[in-house]
């Protein structure tokens, strides 16, 4: 039986962890934002108003920024492995991202 | 109440696409544009977010699984970031009436895809070919199959795949879509790849893909978080609920269920590109 590659083994310690835990901090602030939003004391209360707008944005915007910081965390695992190629391709997707975003304001 | 209804939308088209295995994201565009009259950019932008929602939420699971070639995806995410970047500098040079026609293409050929079974065609032997591959260090070391263990496999032809991976990245910014309309073929023929590794490795890679364009919107303001929010909610819980609840479900009969869906969706969008059907919010 062969053996996988070791950026398989070693990527996912840390990569499956991230995307796990990230998705569902960020569901669960999509949640409270809409549950805030619906709920009957959020316009009378200011404040539970404006913690639902941030709610709502915080957990879009941490899944935007997830997979983005995926690739961030192959450009570490890569490095400590001293794959110089597969970690300079890490840093180019990175910059094509950085780039998308200049572009777009 | 609204909220309720896109949160209800998103999660029955994210579970009963699930069972066939294809993201839900070919099913929010015309959901949000012809049933909800939101105008097609902002349905882009929402779409945009629930496809990295349904990525990073199975990623995790796939990669525990070992079937994610992890240095393919980074190769290949360099082409379709590329592509995302390309769509987003296009995206405001096309009307909504051009979206519209595009998006009639996918789905289109997205029908015609499910018509067809995929094949596998994946090399597993043999000494590993000159080529990009075997320079990147991309072939298969041990890829467990269905329940065998270990299956090592060859990878095919990079350039293809990433000429393929660059035009998916472009589709996926302009209409809000994984694009796994172009990304199939990309897997399957030219890289050959066993078609478990080539499912997990392109999901895997969605999420980046997504992520180049919609943080340009997002960064433009071109996301309504109230719209993203309960759609990107809807697709991850009814991803999870389908994979529970549904597999009992006939495949078969909700292929051709979907085909005829992917038809109807296609004439309901030629219309609107026709300009048959008003366009709401045009943009």
């Amino acid at each position: 039986m062969s053996v996988p590659p070791a950026d398989i083994v070693r990527g996912d310690r840390f990569i499956e962890p991230l995307l796990r835990s990230g998705t569902w901090l960020a569901c669960a602030l999509i949640a409270l934002g809409a549950i805030l939003h619906a709920a009957p004391p959020a316009g009378r209360i200011p404040f539970l108003g404006g913690v639902s707008v941030f709610a709502a944005w915080a957990g879009v915007a941490i899944l935007i920024l997830l997979p983005v910081a995926r690739v961030g965390v192959m450009l570490v695992v890569f490095a400590l492995e001293r794959d110089r190629v597969h970690a300079a391709i890490a840093a180019s997707v990175l910059l094509i991202i950085a780039t998308s975003v200049a572009v777009a304001l | 109440m609204e909220t309720v209804w896109l949160f209800v939308a998103a999660f029955a088209a994210s579970a009963l696409g699930g069972v066939l295995g294809m993201a839900s994201g070919i099913f929010i565009v015309p959901i949000l544009t012809l049933v909800f009259g939101i105008g097609i950019h902002a349905a882009i932008g929402a779409s945009l977010v629930s496809v990295i929602a349904c990525s990073c939420g199975s990623a995790g699971q796939l990669l525990k699984g070992g079937l994610t070639n992890i240095r393919l995806a980074i190769v290949l995410e360099t082409a379709t970031t590329l592509g995302a970047l390309t769509g987003v500098i296009l995206i405001g040079r096309f009307s909504p009436a051009t979206l519209y026609a595009l998006f009639t293409v996918i789905l289109v050929v997205s029908a015609a895809q499910m018509l067809s079974r995929r094949k596998e065609m994946a090399i597993v032997d043999g000494p590993p070919p000159a080529g990009w591959a075997t320079r990147l260090r991309l072939h298969g070391d041990g890829a467990p199959g269905a329940s065998s263990g270990a299956v090592p496999y060859r990878v095919g032809n990079v350039p293809m795949a990433w000429a393929l991976m660059y035009g998916a990245g472009l589709i996926s910014a302009l209409l809000g879509i994984g694009s796994g309309v172009l990304k199939i073929p990309a897997m399957d023929t030219a890289l050959r790849l066993p078609l478990k590794v080539s499912s997990a490795t392109s999901n895997f890679m969605i999420g980046v893909t997504a992520a180049a364009s919609a943080s340009a919107y997002f960064a433009r303001g071109d996301i309504d978080v109230n719209l993203a929010g309960p759609i990107a909610l809807g697709s991850v819980v009814g991803a999870i609920a389908g994979a529970r609840l549904l597999v009992g479900l006939p495949a078969d009969k909700l292929r051709l269920f979907f085909v005829v869906i992917l038809g109807l969706l296609a004439v309901q969008m030629l219309l609107s590109a026709l300009g048959v059907h008003p366009v709401s919010g045009a943009g």
